[in-house]
């Protein structure tokens, strides 16, 4: 698909015109060899590469329709979630933290930390998009997810560089999105009437081991698991639950020190 | 009120999306603030998983007679093997009601 990659960095100006054009496939004829993929092409590109994921995303989707409604939500509340917060792993600790009588700051403060990893997202991919208008900027932001970062960030790095490159992100976060929303309402109707007794809240935390477990790969990791952990068993009597954030902080800080020592002692 | 605290959340989330592309942040985050951000993830979800996996009444935990800790360490091995979010969530859903069945 991108076999002009070589071809590109031989000749790196391409003439900007050719930025208007809505299908590229026929533009560039000068110099040869430096044609890239077209908008669309990019974007159908980026929908193909999301495509399989959505094996994961669906289904996790229609539990999240049902595990918001276990938690106590209503089904409107649940629906919106996915569009207003759009992130499994946020949705989901709102979801729990709401249903415990978690005061709001607590509740969006928990969101906010969970979510300052998408940080490091957006600082990976700003130097492919920061020259786009602000709009864009906003649209792609509010896409980025981890399922579309992942992807994504494999065009950005190994495709070959083209002022056409935001539109497979575009693509990859799209897919997501429609999915997403999609997969949660079916859930919610779906899961209506399903009765207490199965537990289906429980899924909640089986989806933070889901992430937790496969990311634990070193001693620091460690550090950082057990700490927040052992914090947040003593401090269940803390007020406001605010054992949450205590825990949080604390796993963080153990976890960078360990990282810390064991750079300085490599 | 929960309208405000999700417009909220969604904002906030948004921001950390945002922020870098903003043109308003540095290039670049400190090596220091990088590396702290890695954890993230590990503490905050392993400070939620341990109390409802172990939730006993009013701020306590319970280690004996519950079904959700051997269902919850099904599901970790289940996610080494798997990383799949779908199959951990049905190993360990699955485990805490066979549980619940045979024995409790």
């Amino acid at each position: 698909m991108w076999v002009s990659y070589q071809a590109f960095l031989l000749y790196p100006a391409y003439n900007s015109q050719n930025d208007r054009h809505l299908d590229g496939t026929s533009v560039m004829q000068s110099p040869p060899n430096t044609t890239y993929p077209s908008k669309a092409r990019e974007f159908w590109q980026g929908v193909r590469d999301e495509t399989p994921l959505m094996l994961a995303v669906i289904p996790f989707g229609l539990v999240f329709g049902a595990l918001g409604l276990a938690a106590g939500l209503a089904p409107l509340e649940v629906i919106l979630l996915s569009s207003i917060v759009f992130g499994g792993a946020s949705q989901v600790i709102f979801a729990q933290l709401w249903s415990l009588g978690t005061p709001a700051f607590v509740v969006a403060g928990s969101v906010a930390t969970i979510n300052l990893r998408h940080v490091l997202y957006s600082a990976s991919i700003s130097r492919y998009v920061r020259h786009l208008p602000l709009g864009w900027r906003v649209l792609l932001g509010y896409l980025l997810t981890d399922e579309a970062y992942a992807i994504s960030i494999n065009r950005f790095q190994n495709g070959p560089p083209s002022p056409h490159s935001h539109y497979h992100l575009l693509g990859t976060g799209l897919t997501l999105w429609v999915c997403w929303q999609a997969a949660t309402i079916i859930g919610v109707i779906a899961s209506n009437n399903i009765p207490e007794s199965w537990s289906l809240g429980f899924a909640i935390p089986l989806t933070f081991i889901a992430i937790v477990a496969p990311a634990i790969k070193n001693r620091a990791d460690i550090a950082a698991c057990l700490t927040a952990s052992m914090i947040a068993i003593l401090g269940q009597g803390m007020p406001w639950k605010t054992w949450i954030v205590a825990a949080a902080i604390g796993g963080i800080l153990a976890g960078w020190l360990v990282h810390r020592a064991k750079a300085r002692s490599a | 009120m929960i309208w405000i605290v999700m417009i909220i959340a969604g904002l906030l989330n948004f921001a950390s999306r945002f922020v870098m592309l903003s043109g308003l942040a540095p290039a670049k985050l400190p090596e220091k603030l990088e590396e702290a951000l890695h954890f993230v993830p590990i503490a905050v979800l392993s400070a939620i998983i341990v109390p409802s996996v172990l939730p006993g009444d009013t701020g306590s935990v319970v280690f004996a007679d519950n079904p959700r800790l051997p269902a919850a360490i099904m599901a970790v091995v289940v996610a080494l093997i798997t990383r799949s979010v779908i199959f951990t969530i049905a190993a360990g859903l699955a485990t805490l009601w066979l549980l619940k069945w045979l024995v409790y």
